[in-house]
């Protein structure tokens, strides 16, 4: 240590250029650093889509779902397959541990995606991964604005698609645009089967032909003087038209017409989600995605320079008009902590210019901020952590404790060249007064680091939040380590003046000393009466622990993204345009009522496939509000809110939620139970699944301290199921595949071909007219043809019925399941589990191949008490090991852990006192407490020590030390709690985040220097170090 | 000692203050998850027990709920089967030489319209080499002609088809599910596509069925004046069956399927309403025969049905019964 100053000090020059240089690369960096809003606390997650083509929840699992999930089974680091069979919809959650790198896994599901293709039948759907993203990828929605009134929707729909989507998604950093609403363009072919069986054709045969008379081909070349001549055969059909004049057969020389037995039209693909606005009129929306890891600031930079573009290329009349982007959550999030941040530096220099009392030793610790900032700054890029609240929240919190050590640093060379006899060199004496404290400091700083270790071992969601908070703090207490142990020296020597011998009394400046002047009589009376010193001590741990019984708690504060997004839950059975679109209307039209809102934008269902799954009994209502300085009734997002539950009211059979757009992203990826107990019901029958779930539920509803006790609905969807009676098609020389194939196509529709303009293709539909399907007595009358060629009526050979069947098919790791999830109020979870356990055994019999297991966050919080009760006393032994090899004492190292408790009270009274909650970030700012509570008392045990081995009686040492270290003691205790202050008061986006943290920090650092400063010098004497066993030692 | 005893002490203090901390710190998130999860909109309009579905005025109004007393009605039943039409055998006639002989004269056409007794061709014996006149026997229009100026006819040729076309058949397939419900004599409505539509009855029904289709055939006779309809044209009949009356018949958009169910809204109170299961007795494409859960008289929900099984629904698919 000793020799590294050494080092710094003799190569002054290669030194402070080498800080100037690192702080020009590191400031280049941290311009640089990919922005978010807040850390992405997506789990690393491959999900496969599979569309198929109108199967329902049982064959899109048994025919898709199931090969995709057998085929990813075995992945390396894998964690978790989740999967959920929907109406014509798959989606496959494939989950790696965290820290798996996202690339390798969609590498590894990629090459198992082959396999699987080759298990699904052909024709049911074709398995895609999703977009190359996370939960904070959905940076900008936008709506087709048509001020021209021209265009019908199926226009815009293709405007947006063939126009705007292409030119979004070559823009760097965005890896997906997908369209909702409008129709998709479509020929419609529309058949009437009295025709077919007029001219004695079937739906096959027809769609065959169309496939066959729609092609371009190419013949190589003739050479033609010397000139070769590319020979292309043309015979694509070019519109509707064309499709009309195909031919289907000829009678006698006579053609028939595609014209002949169906109208051919263009038309609107079938539909699984729209796209309203302001009171149920359609729009046409896209979404952009930003590609994962991508900075999302300049992506959305880049998107909103190109939409000017696209704009222009655009239709007259036609606009892009976003309703939603994140720029604006992550601008005011960064603002929020950066202003923070730039008042908490001006009022940490302003505390130093005030104690330090000159300004040439100030500006030396003024500058180890910059440098430990933009230290960390250079190290995130490093380890990949991006700018956001949370990380840049973490080096405002460390502001204040950046300084500390430079600050003893300085102090030192400071109160030794002011001793310094005039002839001694100065750069001895600051290499003796900076080798002096490099150790104290040394050891104070890894601690600060070590305390915050426990928050490196949180996981999940929490854990992903964080984490790089720790980071950043502990990156930038390392910078301010390396500063004050190799920069601080050589600017000290540099820049602190000697003092002549004449002032060398520490010039006192005028606030300390009156503080002085009041701390003495009272640390010496706690010192001498030292049982009232232990007396107090006992008393504020009481209040603590009183308090903290009636703190409220939280998990995690919510995060006000600025958006509220409504989230309407209707029947499962619901149809799309009839049903929700009917009351998304109604709803909407509530919301607009609200004078706050200006507008409100629905999507219903899904669009393209890759950022939404759901179905269409799901609808989520942007919220469009007016600038907040015109409300009337609300100041914050909070009142909004509650303004919203309040006007909106009920509606019937409908669930309304309210959230916001990352915050439900998120939901939906993690997919997890958000209740304390999730019991889940493995198993392969649903209808037994089912019902013994709620044997289940209705076990668990009779122990005491159940609540909210709830099962999945998973049934309730409304079949026409088709049965062909296979004796019966048989005697007509029928097969099934021909009644399949034929109901597939009359019923549901098939794609036959493609029309092109251009490079645009669109798809050639064919299906029977409405009237000849549209109900179950219809489909009764559909003709199949036999071998011999008699037309033979469905419902002569197979049954036709109606149920109700499931509405979706869930499975984890390869098995359906059914959950049950409950809370437990007014009791202790572990016995709830034990009791609900045995009743179960007892009451509910499940057949052989069924299973239950029981999770769910008490299982995580479980896991993380588990944790935490490792990584708690390995930390304080860690911070014990520490201070023992830095006092080289026992007794010191344990008066200064007994400093920990002191602080916490501080901590919860200041919570209690400011009406929140006990939550995560709370819990953070009592570790960041612990490790300043330690550093302090560190400081003051140091002195003392100092001046018991200089041979003072220890009453005297413990006064004496007190009062000498009341300044730096004072001045680091101050500089980290002004250092917090902005956050505390700033009401910015994400401060809700921060708040709790701060006033943590501030509170407890309160009454830990208090007790630091009164308590430790009463129980020094007791924790003493021994200077004549010392001295033998030596 | 007594230094001892107070290290000691401090340690248990310090061991005991952080175990409180952690038991409270634990006991709070437990609390805390419990209380994030209650959160949601409280349903406040189902009640449980009597599965009561309130909706207040506007609401009715925004749903477009409507309310109908049960009563008596009539149910058209109808089966739907594919037709074509054909020549009225009973008024064709096959113009035939009656020697055989070379035809001299071809007089009409196809599409010719030609009266009984008129002559359509001549044709030259070939046993008495005398040409004789070859004549209608109806009236009506030329719709087969097979023969040519010079060729040799023999008597089993038939020269002429000449039909009657003012009035057609309509042969209908009779399916075998329809067989039981088919009857002479009732009303059926044919369509040709377009705007062409006829009404009939049916006139005739084969006492067999084809070996080969397994389809009957149910015939109508229709007036064609007009020459509308022509033969070799395929229809769609829609033959009603049945025409009953019922004691209740409520629209089919007021039944709704819940749990396998079928259920009927009943208008409790002014804006109260409560499912109520039924059994379905006949149905046509517009209403349906209610033979037990519905009396005559009753108030019950026609249209707008679906949103109150939603809001039955609500309970489940917002799980649970412990509000």
């Amino acid at each position: 240590m000793i020799k590294f100053i050494e080092f710094s000090l003799r190569n002054r020059l290669l030194v402070v250029s080498l800080a100037v240089l690192m702080l020009a690369g590191g400031y280049a960096v941290y311009r640089n650093l990919p922005i978010e809003a807040f850390p992405d606390v997506s789990p690393v997650l491959v999900q496969v889509f599979t569309e198929t083509h109108g199967l329902a929840p049982e064959e899109v699992e048994k025919y898709v779902t199931f090969p995709v999930e057998v085929a990813m089974m075995g992945l390396p680091n894998l964690k978790l397959i989740r999967s959920v069979s929907n109406f014509g919809l798959s989606v496959v959650n494939i989950y790696f541990e965290d820290g798996t790198d996202i690339y390798f896994a969609r590498q590894v599901v990629n090459e198992r995606l082959q396999e699987a293709r080759e298990q699904i039948p052909e024709g049911f759907g074709e398995p895609q991964m999703g977009p190359i993203s996370s939960s904070m990828g959905l940076i900008l929605f936008y709506y087709l604005k048509d001020e021209s009134g021209k265009y019908s929707l199926e226009e815009l729909r293709t405007i947006q698609d063939w126009i705007i989507k292409y030119n979004l998604q070559n823009i760097p950093g965005v890896t997906e645009v997908l369209s909702i609403g409008g129709y998709e363009k479509q020929f419609q072919v529309i058949v009437n089967p009295f025709a077919l069986l007029r001219y004695d054709l079937t739906i096959n045969e027809v769609i065959e032909k169309i496939r066959a008379n729609n092609l371009n081909v190419g013949a190589q070349f003739l050479v033609k003087n010397r000139e070769e001549y590319i020979v292309r055969s043309v015979g694509l059909v070019k519109g509707t038209e064309d499709i009309e004049n195909i031919i289907l057969k000829s009678v006698d020389g006579v053609p028939v017409f595609l014209k002949d037995v169906a109208e051919v039209k263009i038309g609107g693909a079938i539909r699984r989600g729209i796209q309203t606005m302001n009171g149920g009129k359609e729009v046409v929306a896209g979404m952009v995605i930003k590609l994962y890891g991508e900075n999302s600031s300049t992506v959305i930079e880049r998107i909103e320079k190109r939409l000017e573009e696209i704009n222009r290329m655009l239709p007259e009349g036609v606009k892009i008009a976003p309703y939603y982007e994140q720029k604006s959550l992550i601008e005011s999030c960064v603002s929020t902590v950066t202003t923070a941040l730039g008042q908490g530096i001006i009022l940490v220099i302003f505390v130093l210019m005030l104690f330090l009392g000159s300004f040439r030793p100030g500006l030396v610790v003024a500058l180890s901020i910059p440098f430990s900032i933009l230290f960390a700054a250079i190290w995130m890029r490093y380890f990949g952590i991006t700018a956001n609240l949370m990380s840049l929240g973490g080096l405002a919190i460390a502001i204040g404790m950046m300084v500390d050590g430079t600050i003893v640093m300085v102090e030192n060379v400071d109160r030794m060249l002011r001793s310094a006899e005039p002839g001694d060199s100065k750069l001895r004496i600051v290499m003796q007064a900076c080798s002096e404290v490099a150790r104290p400091i040394t050891f104070a700083i890894i601690i600060i680091i070590v305390v915050f270790l426990p928050l490196f071992t949180l996981k999940g969601v929490e854990g992903k939040m964080f984490r790089p908070l720790a980071y950043t703090v502990a990156l930038a207490m390392f910078g301010s380590l390396v500063f004050a142990v190799f920069i601080a020296p050589p600017l000290a020597s540099l820049f602190v003046k000697v003092k002549t011998a004449s002032n060398n009394t520490a010039p006192k400046n005028q606030g300390t000393g009156w503080l002085l002047r009041k701390y003495q009589p009272l640390v010496e009376f706690f010192v001498t009466h030292w049982r009232s010193s232990i007396g107090f001590a006992i008393a504020l741990t009481i209040i603590g622990i009183i308090v903290f019984g009636r703190l409220g708690s939280e998990f995690t504060p919510t995060l006000q993204e600025g958006t509220i997004v409504v989230r309407l839950t209707m029947a499962p059975s619901i149809s799309l345009e009839e049903g929700s679109k009917e009351i998304v209307k109604i709803v909407e039209k509530r919301l607009l009522k609200i004078p706050e809102v200006s507008g409100v934008i629905t999507r219903i269902g899904r669009g393209e496939v890759g950022a939404h799954t759901d179905p269409v009994n799901n609808a989520e209502m942007y919220i469009l509000l007016k600038p907040p300085h015109t409300w009337e009734r609300a100041k914050s997002q909070e009142d909004i809110e509650r303004i919203i539950r309040r006007e909106l009211g009920e509606v019937p059979g409908v669930l309304i939620n309210l959230t916001q757009p990352i915050e439900m992203t998120v939901d939906e990826l993690l997919e997890g139970v958000r209740a304390q107990l999730a019991i889940k019901i493995f198993g392969d029958d649903l209808h037994v699944l089912e019902k013994k779930a709620e044997e289940i539920a209705a076990v668990i509803r009779e122990i005491p301290g159940a609540a909210d006790v709830q099962r999945d609905q998973v049934s309730g969807t409304p079949q026409v199921v088709i049965l062909p009676d296979r004796e019966k098609i048989a005697r007509y020389g029928i097969n099934i595949q021909d009644v399949q194939g034929t109901i597939e196509a009359v019923v549901g529709g098939v794609e036959a071909s493609y029309v092109f303009e251009g490079v645009r293709r669109f798809a050639v539909y064919v299906r029977f007219a409405p009237e000849f399907r549209n109900t179950s007595e219809d489909i009764g009358n559909i003709l199949i043809r036999s071998s011999s060629g008699v037309m033979v009526p469905l419902s002569q050979i197979a049954e036709i019925k109606e149920v109700t069947g499931p509405r979706q098919i869930t499975r984890e790791n390869g098995q359906r399941f059914i959950t049950v999830q409950c809370n437990v109020v007014d009791r202790d979870i572990g016995s709830f589990v034990n009791e609900a356990q045995r009743a179960i055994r007892e009451k509910v019999e499940l057949p052989s191949g069924y299973f239950v297991t029981w999770g769910g966050q008490f299982k995580l919080q479980q896991e993380a008490n588990r944790r935490l009760a490792v990584v708690v006393p390995v930390t304080l032994l860690i911070v014990f090991i520490l201070l023992y090899s830095s006092f080289n004492s026992m007794k010191n190292s344990l008066l200064i852990l007994l400093n920990i408790p002191l602080a916490l009270v501080g901590g919860v009274v200041a919570l209690w006192l400011s009406g929140q909650n006990l939550s995560v970030p709370a819990s953070v700012g009592f570790i960041a407490l612990f490790g300043i509570a330690l550093e302090n008392a560190m400081v003051l045990v140091t002195y003392i020590n100092q001046l018991v081995r200089e041979g003072l009686p220890l009453k005297d040492a413990c006064i004496k030390g007190a009062c000498l270290r009341l300044r730096p003691v004072l001045m680091t205790a101050l500089t980290t709690a002004l250092g917090l202050i902005p956050l505390l008061f700033s009401h910015g986006t994400g401060s809700e985040i921060q708040r709790p943290l701060a006033t943590v920090v501030i509170g407890g650092l309160l009454t830990s220097t208090a007790l630091t400063l009164l308590v430790i010098p009463a129980l020094y004497r007791w924790f003493s170090i021994k200077p004549e066993i010392e001295a033998i030692l030596d | 000692m007594k230094n001892k005893k107070i290290l000691i002490l401090v340690c248990v203090l310090l061991v005991g203050i952080l175990g409180a901390f952690q038991v409270l710190l634990t006991r709070h998130y437990c609390n805390a998850l419990s209380e994030t999860t209650t959160t949601g909109a409280s349903p406040t309009h189902h009640d449980e027990e009597a599965e009561i579905i309130r909706l207040s005025a506007q609401e009715k109004e925004e749903f477009g709920i409507q309310v109908q007393r049960a009563s008596e009605g009539e149910l058209d039943l109808y089966a739907v089967m594919p037709g074509e039409v054909v020549y009225n055998a009973d008024t064709v006639a096959h113009i035939v030489p009656r020697y055989p002989g070379v035809v001299l004269e071809v007089k009409k056409n196809i599409g010719d319209h030609v009266n009984r007794g008129e002559v359509v061709a001549v044709i030259e014996s070939n046993e008495s080499l005398v040409p004789y006149p070859l004549k209608s026997l109806i009236n009506g229009v030329v719709v087969e002609k097979h023969i040519t100026l010079g060729e040799v006819l023999t008597e089993d040729t038939v020269a002429y088809v000449v039909a009657d076309l003012s009035t057609v058949w309509v042969n209908l397939t009779l399916y075998q599910k329809d067989i039981p419900f088919v009857k002479i004599g009732q009303d059926v409505v044919i369509h040709a596509g377009g705007e062409l539509t006829a009404k009939g009855k049916i006139s005739y029904i084969s006492p067999v069925v084809n070996e080969d289709t397994r389809t009957g055939i149910a015939r109508v006779v229709l007036r064609n004046s007009r020459g509308l309809w022509k033969p070799g044209m395929f229809v769609t009949a829609r033959v009603l069956i049945g025409k009953t009356r019922v004691k209740v018949r409520v629209p089919l958009s007021a039944i709704q399927q819940v749990d396998e169910d079928n259920v009927i809204f009943v208008k409790k109170e002014e804006n109260e309403f409560v499912p109520r299961k039924v059994h379905l007795g006949r149905k046509d494409r517009k209403y349906a025969e209610i033979t037990e859960g519905l009396n005559p008289g009753e108030e019950y929900v026609a249209r707008g049905a679906f949103f109150l099984k939603s809001e039955l629904l609500k309970a489940s698919f917002t799980g649970g019964h412990a509000h």
